[in-house]
């Protein structure tokens, strides 16, 4: 149980800048998102909001599994982390709610609708895309807020008062009994069903919003694809998560290079991993040579306007990153890795556009990106700014680290 | 970890693993020479099918692959695991794994000279391997290699390669261990074998170094080449075989048949030996526990797979998926699934996961599975392919049982004489396990 | 020199080579090497050292090798110019996986040259100095000294509890 309970007086993390600063992010997005839809670049508007919701979605969830592995696998230099992963999930009220207005834009959003299905119909139709998603949102992350709820009672200090939220959670746990055992176990059943979840919704979640804007092509490891992808790109926001904390002289988080070290290993993994389930895919459809499945992969990499944006997605996201990680110092340094995970996040965001783009703008002559698009993007990562900060803001605890021993 | 090796001294690391050395039983050999006969049974098999030709296997139209393709994969499955408990677990500082890593790894080198017969037996006229091989000739004929069997030929050869030299280097410092405590004889052997090592710290120095950069380049290799074997499938146009998650699943699979293996030759190895205190129950607990990791993979591969041949909406396609578990091979499907993915879950309990017979009958089974569903995967796809004139049946003929039995011995033979001439468990890494965390330097 | 002494002293655990290690930096004699049954990072903390080359021995194979991988696969193609399956002659794509395999293969090779060469194995005649119990459960200081420091040095093992045998 978490023993320290004074924290510097007034808010650390939602300082009146981060605040403002984020919901100004917030705000442009809104503005450039309304300007495109009440214009005649309605459909861009939506494919930018289908993007990053994607984006931030699978960040937010990415951030969760994080932690719930750390939890399964009793690895001990993850602990320190878990936390900040855990802050990112605050992002998932959020993620549903604008699951929600996505379905809104459905017009725009799903081509399979006026297309000729047969006996697809009955899976891809608009009513059961959006009770299934739901569904699967609604256990994928019911799950989390249980693991939450079970691993945040040994972690925070209980009796400092923070907001309602904390109060209930307080009220929650002084209304049972709590044996330390019993919620340990329960912590690690929910974060065994919470990577089970993750793995069926978020195949879900790509097979119905992501693969089946092309309705006739399909790839069994485009689900799992996903979710490798979402997890490389939560790597990538923790590393900024915890350099931004670590460099932060106000909060009480500090690793020790060897961690930093050990995350950069861990984000190199998994863009290894994210680079070779690409290769499965291409390697098996390339070779097959099968019109029905080649034409996915020739519109996005083969033919204009979208070929140049393929490689720079693939030199972004893999060639640079996997040449600069075999550097053993990089890795530890917090400032250098920021910024490679920012630089290879952004190379994630575009490889959204690439999957997405050419099913939404069969024929597009030039790259429907634009501004239009990057703002709609930043206007959601401040969403998830004012999440992760408001987790923070109520239970501070999280982004505390012990004092390190050892190199 | 509930049982820590705390109790144990460096000496008694030593003296538990030497003992096991010493001059063996006439059981022991008996086993042996079981198991030889078990070989030489496969070897006059072999050499009746070289005599008479591939035909007298039941490989034919339209099932061209049969139990020798079934097998290779099998036995390069099997040898995967081993690499992962000791480069990958070695990499994440996992140190549960130090007591079997080399049993483990031992395993991969046997299992996958064993694979590595396979291709060879398949050719039927095995002299034709010649071509298989990349030799600068007069006709200037050269391999396709843009042919996934040529990929096999580079992927399994650099394994076997790599495997073995992580092998020997990992047991460098224990081959001077027994050389310091022999006489003789065996002395001189393992003087010999164990390069002049003396654990001087400059020696330590390059070697947790290049170690570290084995498991480093290991695990990229174990990924690579399952996925390579998998492709010997996938790359083809065959309805079933031809899918893009064939490799990541062929993976997860061959990680979990080798858990199960390691299971099977751990369990007897540790009652034979008195490795109690060293292989503790705890550390089978850790390997039950990764077994129902990679059953949910292999169980999500499934679904997945019969998902989008749903959704595919294509006829020859959901052929196939109707036929495997419905067909004439029906019960292989069911096999698989049962002993692949619903047995393991048996794990999720804490009492069976520290079970020994529980443990040992999970083991048998999921090896029995994942054995069907290369069956099933192999046979069901290429007996029904897309024109219904051209289906046919296959069943496996008394020469492809006896060299899957000679198959089956050899590996054993080979485990069976390692434990009783080589240290069967690593000493260097179990007394790192006293000091610190991690094993070798880590 | 021909008049100096070397002496082994054994340790029979960690901690009392450790100290008598930081102990022998304010000596004027010089710690020839350590010879211990597990690799120790307090060992190796306590005596100067550089970080291991082997690493550049492994670059150096694998970025060989991945090029001789594409190069073996590209140069057998071009040997005839056949579009086998349809595809491209030079194909990038499936060459990639005969360049990935042998970068590994290279590599590992690498790895092995670099081992060989920097721990200078195989060297059977360091064994005429080598104590058996080092592999088994003691730690091996030997201790370089001048002849005169003999009856000295002999006596700083005895005091770190250590087991003296002179070497030559």
């Amino acid at each position: 149980m978490n023993e320290t309970a004074q924290h510097t007086a007034g808010p650390v993390f939602f300082t009146r800048t981060l605040a403002g600063g984020a919901m100004g992010l917030v705000g442009m997005g809104l503005v450039f998102f309304f300007i495109a839809l009440s214009g005649t670049q309605s459909d861009r508007a939506w494919q930018a909001y289908l993007i990053s919701f994607l984006f931030w979605s699978s960040v937010a969830q990415g951030g969760l599994l994080f932690s719930a592995v750390m939890h399964i696998t009793r690895a001990r230099w993850g602990r320190s982390l878990a936390g900040a992963a855990e802050a990112l999930a605050g992002f998932f009220p959020v993620s549903f709610v604008l699951f929600f207005i996505l379905f809104l834009g459905h017009h725009h959003l799903f081509p399979w609708a006026h297309m000729e299905l047969g006996e697809k119909a009955g899976w891809l139709n608009t009513k059961s895309v959006f009770i299934r998603d739901t569904a699967g949102l609604f256990i994928l992350y019911g799950l989390g807020t249980g693991y939450l709820f079970h691993s945040w009672a040994f972690r925070l200090n209980r009796h400092a008062e923070r907001g309602r939220l904390k109060t209930l959670f307080n009220r929650l746990w002084s209304g049972r009994p709590v044996d330390p055992d019993r919620f340990r176990g329960r912590t690690t059943l929910f974060a065994v069903l919470y990577v089970i979840a993750y793995a069926l919704v978020l195949s879900l979640i790509a097979y119905d919003l992501v693969m089946a804007l092309d309705p006739h092509w399909y790839s069994t490891l485009f689900g799992a694809y996903h979710f490798v992808k979402a997890f490389y790109m939560a790597l990538g926001v923790l590393i900024i998560l915890a350099s931004l904390l670590h460099m932060n002289p106000a909060v009480p988080f500090a690793l020790r290079p060897s961690q930093f070290h050990d995350l950069g290993k861990l984000f190199f993994a998994f863009c290894l991993v994210w680079a070779d389930f690409f290769y499965c895919q291409l390697v098996v459809i390339w070779y097959g040579n099968i019109s029905e499945e080649t034409a996915y992969v020739i519109q996005r990499t083969l033919a204009a306007p979208w070929r140049p944006l393929a490689w720079f997605v693939f030199t972004v996201a893999f060639v640079i990153p996997f040449l600069i990680l075999l550097n053993r110092r990089i890795k530890s340094s917090p400032k250098w890795m920021s910024l490679l995970s920012a630089f290879v996040l952004l190379g994630l965001w575009l490889e959204h556009t690439l999957l997405i783009g050419p099913a939404l703008n069969p024929h597009a002559r030039s790259l429907p990106l634009g501004i239009l698009d990057g703002f709609i993007f930043i206007g959601f990562m401040g969403l998830m700014i004012l999440a992760t900060a408001s987790v923070f803001h109520v239970f501070p605890e999280l982004a505390e680290t012990r004092i390190p021993e050892g190199p | 970890m509930s049982e820590d090796p705390q109790h144990h001294t460096f000496d008694t690391i030593d003296d538990s693993v030497l003992a096991t050395l010493a001059p063996a039983s006439p059981s022991y050999w008996m086993t042996v020479g079981l198991l030889a006969c078990g070989i030489l049974i496969g070897a006059g098999c072999w050499a009746y099918q070289i005599a008479e030709g591939i035909g007298v296997a039941g490989m034919n139209n339209p099932v061209a692959w049969g139990t020798y393709l079934i097998n290779f994969v099998f036995w390069v499955g099997i040898a995967h695991s081993g690499t992962l408990i000791s480069a990958i677990l070695h990499l994440m500082r996992a140190s549960w794994r130090n007591p079997i890593a080399r049993a483990a790894e031992t395993m991969t080198v046997f299992a996958v000279c064993v694979a590595g017969l396979f291709p060879f037996i398949h050719l039927g006229r095995v002299w034709m391997v010649y071509y298989m091989l990349p030799v600068p000739n007069q006709r200037n004929l050269w391999q396709n290699f843009q042919s996934p069997l040529m990929f096999d030929v580079v992927a399994i050869s650099t394994y076997l390669i790599v495997s073995s030299l992580f092998w020997y280097t990992g047991m460098l410092p224990d081959l001077a261990v027994v050389r310091d405590r022999s006489n003789g004889r065996k002395k001189k052997i393992f003087t010999w074998l164990s390069l002049g090592w003396t654990g001087a710290h400059e020696q330590w120095r390059h070697y947790t170094r290049a170690y570290l950069f084995f498991a480093a380049l290991a695990t990229p290799l174990v990924i690579s080449v399952h996925s390579v074997v998998s492709w010997d499938f996938a790359l083809g146009v065959v309805p079933g075989w031809h899918t893009t998650i064939f490799a990541p699943y062929f993976v997860a699979g061959a990680i979990h048949s080798g858990l199960a293996m390691v299971l099977t030759l751990m369990i007897p190895l540790r009652k034979i030996f008195c490795y109690e205190r060293i292989i503790t129950i705890g550390v089978l607990e850790n390997v039950a526990k990764t077994i129902i990791f990679t059953g949910l993979i292999v169980a999500f591969a499934y679904g997945t797979e019969f998902f989008i041949a749903w959704y595919s909406q294509n006829p020859v396609e959901m052929e196939v998926f109707r036929y495997r578990p419905t067909g004439h091979y029906a019960a292989g499907f069911w096999i698989m699934v049962v002993c692949n993915t619903l047995v393991p879950l048996v794990f999720f309990f804490q009492r069976a996961r520290r079970s020994l017979p529980i443990l040992f009958s999970v083991s048998i089974l999921v090896n029995v599975g994942m054995w069907f569903e290369r069956f099933v995967i192999i046979v069901t796809s290429v007996s029904r392919d897309f024109i219904p004139h051209a289906w046919g049946r296959y069943a496996p003929t008394w020469v492809e049982f006896g060299i899957m039995l000679g198959s089956f011995s050899l590996f054993f033979f080979l485990f069976v004489l390692f434990v009783k001439h080589l240290p069967s468990v690593s000493m260097t890494e179990m007394k790192e396990m006293l000091g610190q965390g991690g094993g070798h330097g880590q | 020199m021909a008049n100096d002494r070397t002496i082994l002293g054994i340790f029979s655990d960690e901690s009392k080579a450790v100290s008598a290690l930081s102990a022998l930096q304010k000596t004027p004699w010089s710690v020839r090497s350590v010879h211990s049954p597990v690799p120790s990072r307090r060992i190796a903390g306590a005596l100067s050292g550089k970080p291991s080359r082997v690493g550049y021995f492994t670059l150096a194979g694998g970025i060989i090798g991945f090029f001789t991988g594409f190069a073996l696969a590209a140069y057998t193609a071009v040997q005839w110019h056949l579009v086998v399956g349809g595809k491209p002659v030079v194909a990038l794509i499936p060459f990639f996986i005969v360049g990935f395999e042998f970068t590994i293969l290279f590599a590992v090779f690498g790895n092995v040259a670099g081992l060989i060469h920097q721990m200078k194995l195989p060297d059977y005649k360091a064994l005429a100095h080598h104590d058996g119990r080092c592999s088994g459960s003691a730690f091996g200081v030997t201790v370089v000294c001048p002849a005169a420091d003999e009856a000295l040095l002999l006596r700083f093992f005895q005091e770190k509890g250590a087991e003296t045998r002179i070497l030559s």
